[in-house]
């Protein structure tokens, strides 16, 4: 045990002989959780990041005005109305994703005879722009509901007994539309909206950083491993230890119990900030916490150890180990969240132990998950352990 | 400026013979590029770029009347096929369950008097209209799946409009014939009855109204469907291409350590071609790094990059600002693996501040700012811009701004990069 922690400190030396290396240990990981998590002013900060929408009345009717309060009432948008000349060159700036111009003659008598028209300028390949299209759908939608609720008023009346002109008609249809709209606007909320447990959080971006980029930046250095063998097969040290009474085990062992040490310490390390700094409920499952990292440790190190044995150089190491790295992280749902992948792309991710390891990072920081519902998350990473190790092992050459 | 160029040119060579060195320079960029259309279904059969699709949700139904059955059916629809999986069960607490084990994105729970407590009953007898207790549909989210929860919460909130709506209308119906003296309150319950059958059967079709939506762009043009891979392909090539200056910049003090450099001085060549000679390398890697990245994703994905005049100058500026950091980078650091390490420091830092990272990353106020100096960030911006339809005028701030990043940062290194920097002490 000795020759293996003595390996093990060797490795650390190397890995911190340069001030640089704590840059990429804790520094950017912090600095990258921090921003993705809406630390410098994002969703989570006061500022109004809600997506901006231009607005030029040009009809000012009291249907423009209506559609107008409807889409301030909606949290996604921010409305900004403005003469027509200022907004087309806010918009020309790039200063709004969107801009709505509500044309002169729309009402609702336009309505009914099905000629109100809105135009919509969005950016290109914009997803607020996008974001504000589904709303305004959604609005127009909710204004001509309330229209045609008023123009069954009508048909149930002229059934009974016909209008005698067209101004006690509409002056039926206007009192029915007002009627109509008051209602809608007293209606009670229907929907209740709750989450699985009093310590499971709302949703929040923070969470996700805290959790996808304490992934991404450990699991990268876990696959440098390969690196180390690489430049210790170029510099001859491992045919030197052969010479010493360390068998070939202990040195395997203590490279990677050095590489799995030094992975915990960082984790330990990004816990605590984004518990500390963050605010993030880390230590709601401590012992699943401990066990789940301990097993992405495994899991990590041991691909390490396997693709150190397909290298030939420390350059092609270090490539291939934020190469895969990023990828990885990337498809296992650390950037975004795996919810958003199309469900096949879901499926085949299962492959990756950066998908486990994030899916149960995710159910221990955000729904609370005790150590028996993350068991399935450890049994695979162990596997992938496993089979990376017999592998790397299998592989490992001396020189 | 034939041994500028030719030093130059020997660089590039060797740059694009280090198979190492393009696993970073074109892998890794090309590598990420697909994951992303991956993950975004850019590659699926509908192309849509919206990658959410099979939300699995439970439904729990304990309601009696038509309504909750009706959004049952909405869930089951052959519109929302694509987007939802449901499943229904009648036990509440396996649906709640389901949500806590991450297994559903929501639980749906319609209680048992929903429908009545919209269309009561004694609504068809009554000559006034009581509001009757409202009787909540119960939505639990998983907070893991948030996108996809606030999904499945718009679906059952536009249904809840459309009931609320018909409610609604209903009760100004007969509200209205009453304060107009047009029946009686007496007629009330038969009329209802009637009034309901015929709604059943699509009486109200003729009262449909619409809005109609024009959809242009700032060219006045019709929009493109949204293409993901555009919004995030230039982002990938300007991080990889800081990785490319960088390492460029620890290549120059790598040759100063072993060597070189003096030795290159008892050649005809002065310093400053030398120098030159060895920065108009890294430059032309850089360039020929993004122009091979934009011809394969147009050939590969068929991207469309934009107007081929604001290219050519885009192009040469985006190199030249990166490589000018290189060069800053590798001016004030000691030694080449200094260079390597603070250089991919200011590969992350600057893409994640540019926008190479995507536009999901907060970068507002301060950090707004601080990323103006970062080629990445008026780069994107430029190619975005060509992208989506723009063209030459349009770029031009973009163009200055990455002008002025060159000057600044050349003018910086080439001070602090003397004569005396080529020889190791």
């Amino acid at each position: 045990m000795r020759k293996i922690i003595a390996i093990a400190w060797k490795d650390a030396l190397i890995n911190f002989a340069s001030p640089s290396s704590l840059l990429f240990f804790f520094v950017l990981p912090v600095v990258f959780t921090f921003i993705i998590g809406g630390g410098f002013g994002g969703a989570t900060a006061s500022q109004d990041t809600r997506a901006k929408l231009l607005v030029v009345d040009q009809a000012g009717t009291a249907s423009s005005q209506q559609l107008i309060d409807l889409l301030g009432q909606s949290t996604a948008l921010s409305i900004e109305p403005m003469p027509w000349a200022e907004a087309n060159a806010t918009f020309d700036a790039d200063d709004a994703p969107a801009l709505l111009i509500i044309p002169a003659g729309f009402n609702s008598t336009a309505m009914i005879s099905g000629t109100a028209q809105l135009q919509l300028k969005q950016q290109p390949n914009n997803l607020d722009a996008v974001l504000i299209e589904r709303t305004l759908n959604t609005t127009a939608s909710q204004i001509t509901s309330a229209i045609a609720a008023a123009q069954t008023a009508v048909a149930e009346a002229e059934r009974i007994r016909p209008f005698t002109s067209p101004a006690e008609r509409q002056a039926y249809f206007d009192a029915a539309l007002k009627h109509t709209t008051q209602l809608l606007a007293q209606a009670p909320s229907r929907l209740n909206v709750t989450k699985p447990s009093q310590i499971a959080p709302d949703f929040n971006p923070a969470a996700q950083a805290s959790a996808g980029q304490l992934i991404t930046w450990v699991f990268i250095p876990l696959l440098g491993i390969s690196a180390m063998f690489a430049y210790e097969r170029r510099n001859g040290t491992l045919r030197r230890v052969l010479t010493t009474p360390a068998s070939r085990a202990q040195l395997l062992l203590g490279t990677i119990f050095g590489q799995f040490v030094t992975a915990l310490v960082q984790m330990g390390l990004l816990i605590g900030f984004g518990a500390v700094v963050m605010r993030l409920n880390w230590g709601q499952s401590p012992l699943a916490l401990i066990v789940l990292l301990s097993s992405f440790a495994l899991a990590g190190v041991s691909l390490g150890t396997m693709l150190g044995t397909f290298v030939r150089s420390e350059g092609q190491a270090n490539g291939l180990s934020i190469l895969l790295g990023q990828v990885m992280a990337l498809l296992g749902g650390c950037w975004y969240p795996l919810e958003l992948f199309p469900a096949p792309v879901r499926t085949v991710v299962q492959v990756l132990p950066t998908t486990w390891a994030m899916q149960g990072l995710s159910n221990v920081l955000q729904l609370g998950a005790e150590l028996p519902a993350v068991l399935p998350n450890i049994a695979v990473l162990l596997g992938f352990a496993a089979v990376f190790f017999v592998i790397g092992v299998a592989r490992f050459r001396f020189e | 400026m034939q041994k500028l160029l030719s030093i130059a040119l020997k660089d590039l060579k060797v740059a694009f013979r280090d198979r190492a060195g393009l696993i970073l320079m074109l892998l890794a960029p090309m590598a990420l590029i697909i994951g992303m259309g991956v993950i975004s279904g850019r590659f699926s059969s509908s192309g849509s770029g919206a990658g959410i699709s099979d939300i699995p949700i439970v439904i729990v139904n304990q309601d009696e009347g038509q309504l909750g059955q009706a959004l049952v059916d909405v869930f089951y629809s052959p519109d929302l096929v694509d987007l939802i999986a449901p499943i229904t069960t009648t036990v509440v607490e396996t649906a709640r369950q389901q949500v806590s084990d991450n297994t559903a994105t929501a639980a749906v729970i319609i209680p048992a008097g929903f429908t009545a407590s919209i269309i009561p009953e004694t609504a068809l007898t009554a000559t006034s209209f009581q509001t009757p207790t409202v009787i909540s549909i119960e939505l639990q989210t998983n907070p893991t799946r948030a996108t996809s929860a606030e999904v499945v919460r718009s679906i059952i909130l536009e249904f809840l409009a459309r009931v609320e709506t018909n409610q609604v209308g209903g009760q100004v119906t007969f509200e209205q014939l009453l304060t107009q003296k047009l029946v009686r309150p007496a007629d009330i319950p038969a009329l209802a009855r009637d009034f309901g059958t015929r709604m059943d059967a699509g009486a109200n079709a003729s009262a449909s109204t619409t809005i109609t939506i024009e959809h242009m762009t700032n060219n006045d043009a019709p929009p493109a469907p949204f293409d993901v891979l555009a919004l995030l392909a230039p982002g990938m090539a300007l991080l990889f291409l800081m990785y490319t200056v960088t390492r460029g910049g620890a290549q120059l003090l790598a040759e100063r350590d072993a060597g070189t450099l003096g030795r290159m001085l008892i050649s005809p060549a002065s310093s400053a071609q030398i120098l030159g000679g060895k920065v108009a390398g890294i430059f032309l890697t850089a360039l020929a790094q993004v122009v091979i990245l934009i011809v394969v994703s147009t050939l590969l994905f068929n991207l469309h990059w934009g107007d081929w005049r604001g290219l050519i100058l885009l192009l040469p500026a985006v190199a030249a600002a990166a490589t000018g950091w290189g060069f800053l980078i590798a001016s004030f650091v000691k030694t080449p693996q200094q260079a390597g390490s603070i250089g991919a420091a200011v590969m992350l830092l600057f893409g994640i501040l540019g926008g190479s990272f995507g536009t999901n990353v907060p970068i507002t106020g301060f950090l707004d700012t601080l990323s103006k100096i970062t080629p990445n960030a008026w780069g994107i911006q430029g190619f975005t811009a060509l992208g989506n339809g723009g063209n030459v005028t349009q770029i031009m701030p973009n163009l200055l701004a990455l002008c002025i990043i060159a000057m600044v940062t050349f003018g910086m290194a080439s001070l602090l990069f003397r004569r005396g920097n080529l020889i190791k002490k």
